[in-house]
């Protein structure tokens, strides 16, 4: 009697282990996840941020616009690993609707990446009406994505 | 000074003596177009959420969610029966200045009145002649859901008495024409402080911190404060960025701009001279910045 009973409190012993120790990992684990998608979006950020600093403030660096749009469409590439893992709670701004909708995450990636080749093309070709006419359209590849997958200011996470 | 005023006038087409001489001009659909633009498109006239880019322009029917209740805008498309397109000048001033409708009942003040009652005639005249120029379209108007004293029209009276004081922007004669146009595109057609300026708990817009943020905008938005504290407000923006802003969407660290503001620039003030942007970037950095901390209202809970 006295081994199967230590056997049952053992089994219920890993239960409370598993459950008690396993969810804050679990929450832990996501978060892991966020921190690395929020940084992929922080570089797309970052080239779009300097793209705009050379175009507003007509630095002469059409070259480097270039550069910043292959860097872009590498982005774009990152985008279905970062978000490949289903979380939309805790400090991030991901909607449910990523993992819903995935044919339509798919295709707002794509209209990313095929903006970033334009503008690349238009920077190569040193061409200032069809790089403007490029970087409007890659704008609007962020709107396209962030309308219907990311929450908005006033449920964002930097808000709360 | 006295130069800079007289040139500041021109520009603006405003006030006393310079309004004599525009109102005898025909109005422009031209110009009227122009000030459509500056008005941020109108947007909210359209239902972009509900119908998508089909919805019928300016034919109304957007829901627009406030803390006082749900209220549909209105058809702006000359259709005679469901639109404007009885309407005299009169009617339109009226309704733009005042907040009345030709039956002289009360509009409810999720309609900027109080912003482009600041707005000189001639400007308005020739945003009507626009407005008539485009094809009518058939769309009833929709009852508002407004929670009470605001579903009875006549309760807006009151409100009024209370929030609304017809404006008329008046140039200061101390600052640069690039200034002076600044302020009235901001203070009258762009209405940026109906958005911007967190309201009163009667739901006037809050005058000690305008343009400070509002965390209950338009369709529950939180827009940001935009005055120019370094911390709370866009102090470290430099006037090329804020112009840039209001032509691309695209912000200082690179994001990109979400919801109402996306839609008043993709449809507004990305299609105004960019001598406007400038100016109206020159004039909000030149406001004293108000320290105020944007939180989603439900923060915390
Ligand atoms: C395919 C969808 C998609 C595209 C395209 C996209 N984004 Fe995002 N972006 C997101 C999502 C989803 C989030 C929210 C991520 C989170 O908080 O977990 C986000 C968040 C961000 C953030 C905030 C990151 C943080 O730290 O919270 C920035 C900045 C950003 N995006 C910039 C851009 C810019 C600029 C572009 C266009 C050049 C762009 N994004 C294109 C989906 C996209
Ligand atoms: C219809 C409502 C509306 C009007 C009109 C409006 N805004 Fe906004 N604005 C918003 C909302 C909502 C946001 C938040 C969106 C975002 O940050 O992505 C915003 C964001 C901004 C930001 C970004 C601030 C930041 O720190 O990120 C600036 C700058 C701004 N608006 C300036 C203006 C100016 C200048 C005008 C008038 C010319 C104006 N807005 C008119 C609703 C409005």
């Amino acid at each position: 009697m006295a081994p199967m009973r230590s056997a049952l409190s053992m089994s219920a012993l890993t239960f409370v282990l598993v459950l008690g120790g396993g969810a804050p990992a679990l929450a832990a684990e996501d978060a892991v996840h966020i921190k690395y998608r929020q940084k992929v979006m922080t570089g797309v950020g970052a080239d779009m941020g300097a793209i705009s600093d050379i175009l507003k403030n007509g630095l002469p660096y059409t070259a480097a616009i270039a550069l910043h749009a292959d860097r872009l469409g590498d982005s774009a590439a990152l985008i279905p690993t970062a978000f490949s893992k289903n979380v939309s709670t805790g400090a991030t701004d991901a909607k449910p609707e990523i993992w819903q909708k995935a044919d339509e995450f798919e295709r707002a990636i794509q209209a990313l990446e095929d903006a970033a080749d334009d503008l690349e093309e238009a920077a190569d070709d040193e061409e200032p009406a069809a790089i403007a006419k490029a970087f409007k359209t890659l704008g609007k590849a962020c709107g396209g994505c962030h309308d219907t997958f990311r929450k908005p200011k006033e449920e964002s996470y930097k808000n709360q | 000074m006295a130069r800079a005023f007289g040139a500041a006038l021109a520009w603006l087409g405003l006030a006393g003596a310079a309004t004599a001489q525009t109102a005898t001009l025909p109005a422009s659909i031209g110009r009227g177009e122009a000030v459509l633009r500056a008005a941020g498109g109108c947007t909210c006239h359209t239902n972009y959420p509900g119908e998508g880019d089909d919805a019928p322009e300016l034919a109304g029917g957007r829901g627009l969610e406030t803390p006082f209740g749900t209220f549909y805008s209105t058809n702006i498309t000359p259709h005679r029966k469901t639109g404007i397109g009885t309407w005299s000048d009169a009617d339109f001033l009226r309704a733009m200045t005042e907040g009345r409708a030709p039956d002289r009942s009360h509009y409810f003040p999720v309609f900027p009145y109080p912003a482009f009652s600041n707005m000189t005639r001639r400007d308005l005249l020739d945003l009507k002649a626009y407005l008539f120029s485009l094809t009518p379209v058939e769309r009833e108007n929709l009852p508002p859901d407004a929670l009470p004293p605001f579903r009875l029209r006549a309760a807006v009276a009151g409100w009024k008495l209370l929030n609304f004081r017809p404006g008329s922007f008046e140039a200061d004669a101390a600052q640069s024409p690039a200034w002076n146009r600044g302020a009235y595109l901001v203070n009258g057609p762009a209405h940026c402080g109906e958005c911007h300026t967190p309201r009163t708990l009667s739901g006037g817009l809050d005058r000690s911190r305008w343009l400070a943020g509002s965390a209950e905008g338009p369709e529950g938005e939180l827009a940001a404060n935009i005055t120019p504290d370094r911390r709370t407000g866009i102090g470290e923006w430099s006037a090329t960025d804020l112009a840039w802003y209001l032509e691309t969407g695209i912000k200082p660290d690179g994001d990109d701009t979400q919801g109402l503001m996306a839609e008043v620039i993709e449809h507004g003030y990305a299609h105004v001279d960019a001598a406007d942007r400038r100016a109206i970037a020159e004039y909000l950095l030149s406001l004293p910045p108000i320290e105020h901390e944007m939180k989603a209202p439900d923060a915390g809970k």
